[in-house]
């Protein structure tokens, strides 16, 4: 069958977007499953609790947020975040590699850590009757990791192995390729999983004083959403975190800023020479998550790039058939944002799908869209939004970026309001500031002697090979 | 093969479910009252006059409702010269029928805040719309109005099997676990259905003809021959009524015909080689399984929880944790309505060799032939098998998915509460037993990927 992902890798594909309710629905969903049931504390060594109780299924999820991603990886050890995030459950307390998998697993539960851009996130699952079990593991695995010798060497092989095996992935060559050409020495401009070069440079050290400086609890926020008493819970988690010591005050900035701003369009070929499909990313400066900007942005993206009936979808793939996948999307970190289109398309049709693309974006923003897709697309996200409330961990997460953030503590059971007060004028304002398409990089990987004809003329050009 | 990039991951690993569930069989269960049965997951299950089943679910939970639709087609449908017909269909499905011109379905759709996707196996087609509950009727009616009559225009066809060509490029032709897959079912297979992809042939999407669709709409997107899910908040009686408004008047139609499946006993181990620029060596070797008329498909769901569930289990302690040869190893087994293929797979560290991956996962499987699981390693596949059905129901899309696969491979939803049984009956013995029988090295296909640097010669 065409089951279950079979490797990482592909895991990876299968991550959900969800935005968008009325806004009776999405109110009547914050009162039933969201924050308005939330209890929230801090505890004395600065964490930031909330608990939201829901009894629909005998399941519980811990979700621990912390400002420990790629970019506070040191200069010259990118990677190390990621490398933690490894690590955490590979031996933690009393118990071994081995032996945390066993006693996590025997119950059916689940326990995983993993490093992204600016966030480190360590998650448990576990059915109710199995919750002392599992905050006692997860507790573990944050506060008191073992980071064994064989262990780090072990995770430090994979890692590299990793990095090979994914130079044959034209999907995620293109990404580390756009990444480090776009952010370029920008802490951002590297991928979580950090280069061959730092990798091989890592120490034991490295890891446990990341995880000392960085995974702490006043960087962190820790939700907590299933079948649980929240007063009781709160008073376990006092005792189970009351010997995780911050490392110093909460964090006032972050370790970089915006990227610098691009003029005229720049292309580069990553060279895949048996490619029979040409991987396409294109690319420019933007504003982070936090900005009043943010509804009008999604409402304009969507009609951009982001529904079936969005305007690239309509034209690149419904209409010319030229790829099978093409979207647009804004990044947004707490402190930078970027633009950014994907898709791909056969080899012969690549000048013709780069063309076509800006054309159609080029369109939007010069016109701006009819009433008819402002509507759509408002109720487009409003549907889709309360859809990433049903799941008790997708529910954590979705409060767990409001913190993150820095968010308005009502920001779910106020979206529906917010995207129903985006007006055309902010529609046409945000595309003319942040939808791109002369100032924009370009990043293609495939055979690079065809692509070279094909894109002449398009921008300043360069040719690499896979890194 | 999905309409979409995104979205559908097969939910609950281990959740394949239960035949004959003879209960003189079933051995006690180890304590506790399940954690899902048919009092606390109440499913309303009905036929219309037609044969349209429909299965209801309600969930007051989120204000949002999911729309699922079973189609009892998949590429095991189709024949040599119209390979790929199935998947070529789920994105026809959205490409225009007799009152929905091309592009309204998504339009009203997204107009009204529901999201579609599709997704075509070897076994089915399956679609689902997703949204506020105020968009249920809209669904009903462009869902009802493409079973009645799809227009299958000249136009859209010629323009979307492009896109459809587009995507066996990406998840076949320029992808190493799909280059894998595709060596593997087709040196396995020499006359089951199962022996082509569920995308097709490339040399296929190009000759496909309009008579060839129609002919295929007629017989298998009868009402007779597709299963509806509500899940989510409705109330049941008003759904009821829309379901018969929109859905009774469409006629039913002569059953299809099975598929003949006429593969011959296997009598000796196959291997393919697929040569692809790669820093690393993969492995994926399938070993010929029932389908799901035996009673042995929950033995291998238990074995391939021994030997993949996590990384406590047997192929990832040994290759990747003990012997630190691999990045990544595992089993999969999801039993089908063909016999198909109990799979193991791994990918290599760079410089490690097929050879000794190969060695390494053969010698787990004869210590299970030999030896079988302890009583822990058959309780924590049963107590992950429990977890994987609460799970599974997490979301209403999830739910209907389970309730889906065990609707149409089953023919009845309910054998998704007596499954947790099944594994519960499961002992060492049988373990042995089946693994014996399965495991056997005549009845085994190696498909590897042997790293060909560029310019060069291929190398081992």
């Amino acid at each position: 069958m065409s089951g279950a992902p079979k490797r990482l890798a592909l895991a990876a594909l299968v991550a959900c977007t969800a935005l968008g309710a009325s806004a009776a629905t999405a109110a009547a969903a914050a009162a039933r499953g969201g924050l308005a049931a939330a209890t929230r504390t801090q505890l004395a060594n600065g964490l930031s609790v909330i608990v939201v109780p829901t009894s629909r299924l005998p399941l519980v999820d811990f979700r621990l947020v912390a400002r420990a991603g790629a970019v506070n990886d040191p200069a010259g050890r990118e990677g190390v975040a990621r490398l933690t995030a490894d690590l955490l459950t590979q031996g933690a307390g009393k118990r071994g590699a081995k032996q945390l998998a066993e006693d996590i697993e025997f119950v059916g539960g689940s326990l995983s850590a993993s490093a992204a851009a600016e966030q480190m996130v360590v998650s448990c699952e576990v059915l109710k009757k199995d919750l002392p079990l599992g905050l006692e593991l997860f507790r573990d695995i944050i506060v008191s990791p073992t980071f064994a010798d064989a262990e780090f060497a072990r995770k430090k092989e994979e890692a590299l192995g990793e990095i090979a095996s994914d130079k044959s992935e034209p999907s995620v060559i293109a990404e580390n390729a756009i990444t480090r050409w776009f952010w370029g020495d920008s802490p951002l401009g590297h991928p979580p999983i950090g280069w061959e070069a730092s990798l091989k440079a890592m120490t034991r050290d490295d890891v446990v004083r990341f995880h000392h400086g960085f995974l702490t609890p006043e960087r962190s926020v820790l939700v907590v959403v299933g079948d649980v008493d929240p007063a009781a819970l709160v008073a376990s988690l006092k005792t189970a975190f009351a010997g995780w010591k911050p490392a110093g005050p909460p964090p006032t900035g972050d370790p970089y800023g915006p990227a610098a701003a691009l003029h005229g369009r720049m292309v580069r070929i990553v060279n895949k020479p048996e490619a029979t499909q040409t991987q396409i990313r294109m690319m420019c400066p933007s504003v982070p998550r936090n900005h009043p900007d943010w509804y009008a942005m999604q409402v304009a993206n969507t009609i951009c790039g982001a529904g079936f009936t969005s305007r690239l979808v309509n034209s690149i793939r419904v209409e010319q058939g030229l790829t099978y996948s093409i979207s647009s999307r804004f990044q947004q970190q707490r402190a930078a944002g970027a633009f950014r289109i994907s898709t791909f398309t056969r080899n012969d049709q690549l000048r013709k799908c780069v063309d076509a693309t800006l054309a159609e974006v080029k369109k939007l923003v010069d016109e701006g869209p009819t009433a008819e897709e402002l509507d759509k697309a408002r109720n487009y996200l409003k549907g889709q939004f309360p859809l990433g409330l049903q799941a008790p961990d997708e529910l954590a997460g979705e409060i767990a970026n409001v913190e993150f953030f820095g968010l308005p503590q009502d920001f779910i059971a106020t979206y529906p309001a917010r995207v129903d007060a985006v007006s055309m004028a902010d529609v046409k304002r945000v595309l003319k500031s942040y939808f791109c398409t002369e100032d924009l990089k370009i990043l293609v990987v495939t055979n690079g002697e065809l692509a070279h004809k094909a894109l002449d003329g398009l921008g300043a050009m360069e040719t690499k090979e896979i890194e | 093969m999905l309409r979409r990039i995104g979205v559908i991951v097969w939910v609950a690993a281990l959740a394949a479910p239960s035949l004959a569930v003879a209960a003189g069989k079933v051995k006690s269960p180890p304590a506790a009252a399940p954690a899902l049965s048919p009092a606390n997951y109440p499913v309303e299950r009905y036929t219309l006059e037609n044969g349209l089943t429909v299965l209801l679910h309600e969930d007051h939970t989120v204000p949002v409702v999911c729309f699922w639709q079973w189609y009892k087609v998949g590429s095991r449908n189709e024949r040599q010269g119209i390979t790929g017909l199935s998947h070529f269909f789920e994105h026809m499905m959205f490409n225009g029928s007799k009152n929905v011109p091309p592009k309204e379905y998504d339009r009203q759709l997204e107009s009204r805040g529901a999201y579609s996707n599709a997704f075509t196996t070897r076994d089915m087609t399956a679609y689902y719309e997703e949204g506020g509950k105020e968009s249920f009727e809209t669904m009903l009616k462009l869902d009802s109005d493409r079973m009645r009559e799809l227009s299958l225009l000249p136009d859209m066809l010629k323009s979307e099997v492009e896109v459809v060509r587009e995507e066996r490029r990406f998840r076949v032709d320029n992808s190493v676990p799909g280059l894998l897959d595709e060596a593997l079912y087709s040196t396995a297979f020499a006359a089951s259905p199962y022996h082509w992809p569920v995308v097709g042939w490339m040399k296929d999407l190009e000759r496909i003809t309009r008579d060839e669709m129609v002919d295929y709409f007629r017989t298998y997107y009868a009402p007779n021959n597709c299963v509806l899910l509500l899940v989510g908040d409705f109330e049941p009686a008003n759904a009821k009524s829309k379901l018969a408004q929109y859905f009774a008047s469409i006629p039913r139609q002569t059953p299809p015909a099975a598929p003949v499946d006429s593969e011959p006993d296997q009598i000796g181990e196959k291997r393919v080689d697929v040569r692809y620029p790669s820093e690393t060596v993969s492995i994926d070797v399938g070993y010929k399984a029932p389908s799901v008329a035996s009673d042995d498909i929950w033995t291998l769901d238990i074995l391939s929880n021994i030997l993949s569930g996590g990384e406590s289990s047997r192929l990832h302690q040994a290759l990747v944790y003990e012997q630190q040869i691999a990045l990544s190893a595992g089993s999969s087994f999801r039993a089908g309505l063909e016999p198909g293929l109990f799979e193991l797979y791994a990918e290599m560290k760079p410089g490690h060799t097929a050879e000794e991956g190969e060695k390494s996962l053969y010698a787990e499987i004869q210590r299970l032939v030999s030896d079988g699981p302890s009583e822990r390693e058959l309780q924590k596949a049963r107590n992950q098998a429990e977890a994987g059905f609460i799970t599974a129901l997490k979301t209403n899309n999830g739910a209907g998915q389970t309730l889906g696969y065990y609707e149409h491979i089953f023919g009845d939803y309910k054998r998704m509460f007596t499954a947790i049984d099944r594994y519960r009956a499961v002992t060492a013995a049988d373990c042995r037993r089946v693994a014996q029988q399965v495991f056997d090295a005549k009845h085994r296909t190696a498909a590897i990927l042997v790293p060909l640097e560029v310019g060069k010669e291929a190398q081992p």
